[in-house]
C-alpha cells in the first residue's frame, strides 16, 4: 500500500507539491515585507486615482505578524480550554461530512441525470438549459430556509433531520451540476465506429451503456469529481455561515466567529482562511488520488 | 449457398432534404460461401455505405438484400457476422483479451469459454504473449490484428471488412494479408472486404467488385481467383506472378472506365 | 408539395429546439405551482411561482418612484458582479498571455493556480474585508474577482499552450514571429476553452457576489436583502430576490454564449468578433 501510494506521487506530483510550498513559502515573505515598507509606499500613491487607498495598512491589526499568526493556532480562547488548531481541525472533519455527503448525493444526482439526457438529443436539449439555469440560482443563500424547513417537514425519516444534513443538501445543489454536464459530455464521447460495432454485435442500449458509454466516460467523470469535490467543501462552509445557526461546529460556524470577534484577535481570521485552504486541498488531492489509481488501472488518460 | 444476395439495391440519405445524396443505385450482387469478394472504388462511391446496408447498421431505402436468407437487421441480431473497421476500434480499458471476449461477454459466453476462446483468437493472430497488453501498448498493426481477431472469435461464417489495412505500413499491410487469407482458409469464411488498393483487391480476392461513384454502382466485376481454390500457395510466388500483374491492370482500367 | 413538407419538417426540427427548453420550463413551473397548491404547505422554503412573481413585479413596479428595494439591491450587487468579473477576466487572460512566453513560468504557475482554485476563496472574504473596510464594495470584489481569475487564467494558458506541436514547426518554418504565432495559432486554439471558462464563471460570479454579503458591503445589497427578508419569514420576499439575482446570472451566461456563438461561428478568427460588432452596430471601416 504504502508503496503504490508513494508510486502515485511520481516526479511530477512532488515537483508541483514543492513549488507550492514554496510559493507559499515567497507569500509569507511577500506580506512580510509589505509589512516593513508597504506604509510608506501606499501613503505616496493615496492620492492616485486610479487606485486611491487601494493597499491594505500595514498595522498589526490589519496585518499581524506572521509569527503571531502561527502562534495563534496553539492557543485556547479560555485558559486550559480548546487550542484554536483542535477546534479546526475537528470542525475540518465536520465539515468535510457534510462535503462528502453532498459529493456523494450530488454525484449521484448528477449521472443519473447525465443517463436520462444522454439518451435523447430532445431530452438534452429541453433540460440542459434549466441545468445550466440552476447553477445561477443562489440557493445557497437561502439555506437558513432549508434547515428551517427541514426541521418543520421531515420528520417522518427514521432518523432525527439535522442541521449539517441540510448544508449537505445545499452543497449537493452545487455538486451536481459538474458531474451532469460532464457526464453528458463523457457518455457521448464513444466513437461512432464503437457503437456500430456494439451494434454489429446486436447489443441492447443497455450494454452499449454499461460496457462502452460508462467506461468511456470515467476520465470526463473525474474531472467532474475534482470540480466537485472542491464545490462542495465550498458548499459546505457557505452553507454553514448562511445557516448561523447553532448545532454547527464545522468550518464556516469558526470562520464566522473570528470573522465576528476579529477586533480582539485579527489573527484568528487568518487561522480560518488556513483551515478552509487545507480542508480545500485535502479534498481535492483524494480524489486526484483516487483518479490516479483508477484510471492508471484501466489505462486511460487523465483529462486536464 | 447463397451468403448475401443483393437485388436492384438503392440507398438515398436525407430523403426529401436540401442534403439528399443518392448514395447507391441500383446494386444487384450475390456472394456464396467461402468467396473472398473485394469492394474497390473511389472515394465516396458508397462502398462503406453497403458494407454497413449488408451489416443492418442502416435502413436501406429500395430493393432487396438478405444475409444468409434472413433481413440484414435480423442477420445482426442473430450474430451472423464479424465486422472490422479501418480504425481498430479496440476499447483503450481493455486489455487485448478483454477486447477479443467483447462480443462473447454479450452473448453470454461463460468465463472460462470465453478466456479459452479469445486465448486461441490471439494464438491464431500471434499475439499469444500480448493478452494482457493494453491498445495503447500495441502497435499499429497488432491493434489490426487484435481486431480481427475480435471478429472472428464467435466463428461468424461472414467478415465485413472496412480497409482493415488502409492505416498500415506496406510491409505490415502484406504480412497481414498472409494473415487474413490463412485465417479464412482454416475457418471457412466468407469475406466482404473493402479497399482502396488494387495490388491488394486483386491478391486477397476472388472477385473484385469496382465501383463508380455518385451515385454508387457496379461498374464491373473482375473474376480473379489466383489461387484457384488451392490455400496452400506460396503467396510471395502469386504476388510476383504475371497473372497478378494482368489482374491488376485488368480492375486499374475498369476502374478508370476504359 | 413534397418540398414543401421536407420544408416544414425541417422548420419544425429548428422550433423544437428552441421550443423545448421552454415547454420543458414551462411544465417544471407548472408542476410546481400546482403541486404547492394541491399539498398546500405552509408557507416555508418553497412558495408558488406566481408569489414569487407577483412579489417581485410589485416591487419592480415601483422603480418609477425609486422604492424598489430589489432593483437598488440588483444595481449595487450587479455592480460588484460586473467590475469583479471584467477584473478578473482582464487579470486571468493577461497573466495566461504572460505564461506563454516561457514554458518554465507556465509549469511554476499553473499548478500554483490549480491549487488555489481547489481551496474555498469565500472563506478570504472577512480577510478582505478587514484589509479593505468592513462596508467597502473593494473587498467584495476582490472575493469575485478571484474567484473568476483562477479558472479563467488556468483553462486560458491551457488553450495558448496545449496547440498542437506541428502547427507551431509550421509557423517556424516560416520563420514567423512569436508574436505572429500567438496571433494566428495559440489565441484561436484558446478561443474555446476561454469560452468555456467563461460560462462557468458567469454564473460562478452571482452566487459569491451575493455570498460575501454575508460578511460585509452594503446593507442595500441582494445578500442582506434575501438574509433580511429571511429573518422576517418573508419567503416569497426572499424568493424573489433570489429570481432576481439569478436573472442577472442568466443574462451574463447568454452574454458568454452569445459571445461564444459569434466568435467562434465560422471559423476561429478573433477578426470575427470585429465583423459581428460592425454587423451589430451597423459601421464598417472602409474596404
Amino acid at each position: 500500500m504504502g508503496k503504490k501510494l508513494f508510486l502515485l506521487l511520481n516526479k511530477a506530483a512532488v515537483r508541483r507539491i514543492l513549488i507550492f510550498i514554496a510559493f507559499l513559502v515567497l507569500l509569507a515573505l511577500a506580506y512580510t515585507a509589505y509589512k516593513a515598507f508597504g506604509q510608506a509606499l501606499d501613503d505616496r500613491q493615496r492620492d492616485w486615482w486610479f487606485i486611491g487607498s487601494f493597499f491594505p495598512r500595514t498595522d498589526d491589526r490589519n496585518m499581524p505578524p506572521i509569527l503571531d499568526i502561527l502562534s495563534e493556532f496553539g492557543k485556547s480562547p479560555r485558559i486550559g480550554g480548546e487550542t484554536y488548531i483542535s477546534q479546526l481541525f475537528s470542525g475540518a472533519l465536520f465539515t468535510l461530512r457534510e462535503a462528502f455527503v453532498a459529493f456523494v448525493v450530488g454525484s449521484i444526482v448528477g449521472l443519473v441525470l447525465a443517463v436520462l439526457l444522454a439518451q435523447s438529443k430532445l431530452a438534452e436539449r429541453g433540460v440542459m438549459p434549466w441545468v445550466i439555469v440552476s447553477q445561477t440560482i443562489p440557493l445557497i443563500a437561502i439555506t437558513p430556509l432549508v434547515v428551517l424547513w427541514g426541521q418543520a417537514n421531515l420528520d417522518f425519516l427514521p432518523w432525527e433531520w439535522k442541521t449539517w444534513m441540510s448544508v449537505s443538501v445545499i452543497a449537493s445543489y452545487l455538486t451536481f451540476f459538474p458531474v451532469a454536464v460532464n457526464g453528458v459530455r463523457g457518455l457521448l464521447s464513444p466513437s461512432s465506429e464503437h457503437l456500430e460495432l456494439m451494434q454489429s454485435y446486436g447489443a441492447s442500449r443497455v450494454s452499449i451503456l454499461w460496457k462502452i458509454r460508462f467506461p468511456a466516460s470515467l476520465p470526463f467523470l473525474f474531472t467532474a469529481f475534482k470540480l466537485a469535490a472542491t464545490a462542495a467543501v465550498v458548499g459546505a462552509i457557505v452553507g454553514e455561515i448562511s445557516t448561523g445557526v447553532s448545532g454547527g461546529q464545522g468550518l464556516g460556524k469558526l470562520i464566522f466567529e473570528f470573522a465576528r470577534t476579529y477586533a480582539a484577535a485579527p489573527e484568528r481570521l487568518y487561522l480560518g482562511v488556513i483551515g478552509a485552504g487545507i480542508t480545500g486541498l485535502f479534498a481535492f488531492g483524494l480524489i486526484v488520488l483516487v483518479e490516479k489509481t483508477i484510471l492508471n488501472s484501466t489505462g486511460q488518460q487523465i483529462r486536464e | 449457398m447463397e451468403v448475401v444476395s443483393i437485388s436492384n439495391l438503392s440507398k438515398i440519405f436525407n430523403t426529401g432534404k436540401d442534403n439528399e445524396v443518392e448514395a447507391l443505385r441500383e446494386i444487384d450482387l450475390t456472394v456464396t460461401k467461402g468467396e473472398f469478394i473485394a469492394l474497390i472504388g473511389p472515394s465516396g462511391c458508397g462502398k462503406s455505405t453497403m458494407l454497413r446496408l449488408i451489416g443492418g447498421l442502416i435502413p436501406i431505402t429500395s430493393g432487396e438484400l438478405s444475409v444468409n436468407g434472413k433481413t440484414p437487421t435480423k442477420a445482426r441480431e442473430e450474430r451472423d457476422y464479424g465486422m472490422a473497421f479501418q480504425s481498430a476500434g479496440l476499447l483503450e480499458w481493455r486489455t487485448a483479451r478483454k477486447n477479443i471476449e467483447l462480443p462473447l461477454e454479450l452473448m453470454g459466453w461463460s468465463k472460462a469459454e470465453r478466456i479459452k476462446r479469445a486465448n486461441e483468437m490471439l494464438e491464431l493472430v500471434q499475439l499469444g504473449e500480448f493478452a494482457r497488453s493494453r491498445p495503447a501498448e500495441l502497435s499499429g498493426g497488432m491493434q489490426q490484428r487484435v481486431a480481427i481477431g475480435r471478429a472472428l472469435s464467435f466463428n461468424p461464417a461472414l467478415l465485413l471488412m472496412d480497409e482493415p489495412f488502409g492505416a498500415l505500413d506496406e510491409m505490415t499491410r502484406e504480412h497481414m494479408q498472409d494473415q487474413l487469407l490463412d485465417i479464412c482458409h482454416k475457418t471457412e469464411s466468407t469475406v466482404i472486404f473493402v479497399t482502396h488498393s488494387i495490388p491488394e483487391a486483386v491478391f486477397l480476392s476472388t472477385r473484385v467488385v469496382v465501383m463508380s461513384p455518385r451515385p454508387g454502382q457496379i461498374s464491373s466485376i473482375v473474376e480473379t481467383n489466383l489461387r484457384a481454390g488451392d490455400n496452400t500457395a506460396d503467396n510471395t510466388k502469386i504476388r510476383n506472378d504475371e497473372r497478378f500483374y494482368k489482374k491488376v491492370t485488368e480492375v486499374r482500367e475498369a476502374l478508370y472506365g476504359k | 408539395m413534397g418540398n414543401e413538407l421536407t420544408r416544414f419538417s425541417t422548420w419544425l426540427s429548428t422550433a423544437l429546439k428552441w421550443l423545448a427548453p421552454l415547454i420543458f420550463g414551462v411544465l417544471m413551473v407548472t408542476v410546481w405551482e400546482v403541486l404547492l397548491l394541491v399539498i398546500n404547505p405552509e408557507n416555508f422554503l418553497l412558495p408558488r411561482p406566481s408569489e414569487i412573481f407577483s412579489e417581485l413585479i410589485d416591487d419592480l413596479s415601483k422603480i418609477s418612484d425609486d422604492r424598489s428595494k430589489i432593483w437598488a439591491a440588483t444595481k449595487t450587487t450587479g455592480f460588484i458582479m460586473i467590475t469583479g468579473l471584467f477584473w478578473g477576466i482582464v487579470w486571468g487572460v493577461a497573466t495566461a498571455l504572460l505564461v506563454t512566453l516561457s514554458r518554465a513560468a507556465n509549469e511554476t504557475l499553473t499548478p500554483i493556480a490549480v491549487a488555489i482554485n481547489a481551496i474555498p476563496i469565500i472563506a478570504v472574504a472577512p480577510l478582505f474585508n478587514n484589509w479593505l473596510g468592513l462596508t467597502s464594495p473593494r473587498s467584495n470584489q476582490m472575493v469575485v474577482m478571484m474567484l473568476v481569475f483562477f479558472p479563467i487564467f488556468i483553462t486560458t494558458a491551457r488553450g495558448l499552450t496545449q496547440v498542437d506541436s506541428q502547427q507551431i514547426e509550421l509557423m517556424n518554418s516560416y520563420a514567423a514571429s512569436k508574436w505572429k504565432i500567438l496571433r494566428s495559432v495559440r489565441i484561436p486554439n484558446a478561443l474555446p476553452f476561454f469560452f468555456t471558462a467563461l460560462k462557468l464563471v458567469a454564473p460562478l460570479s452571482i452566487i459569491a457576489a451575493i455570498v460575501v454579503e454575508y460578511f460585509g458591503g452594503s446593507q442595500n445589497s441582494l445578500g442582506a436583502l434575501i438574509t433580511a427578508s429571511a429573518s422576517f419569514a418573508d419567503y416569497s420576499k426572499a424568493w424573489s430576490v433570489v429570481v432576481a439575482g439569478s436573472i442577472m446570472g442568466m443574462g451574463l451566461y447568454f452574454v458568454a454564449l452569445t459571445a461564444e456563438k459569434i466568435t467562434l461561428a465560422r471559423d476561429r478568427s478573433p477578426r470575427l468578433l470585429l465583423i459581428a460588432w460592425q454587423k451589430i452596430t451597423g459601421r464598417t471601416t472602409g474596404a
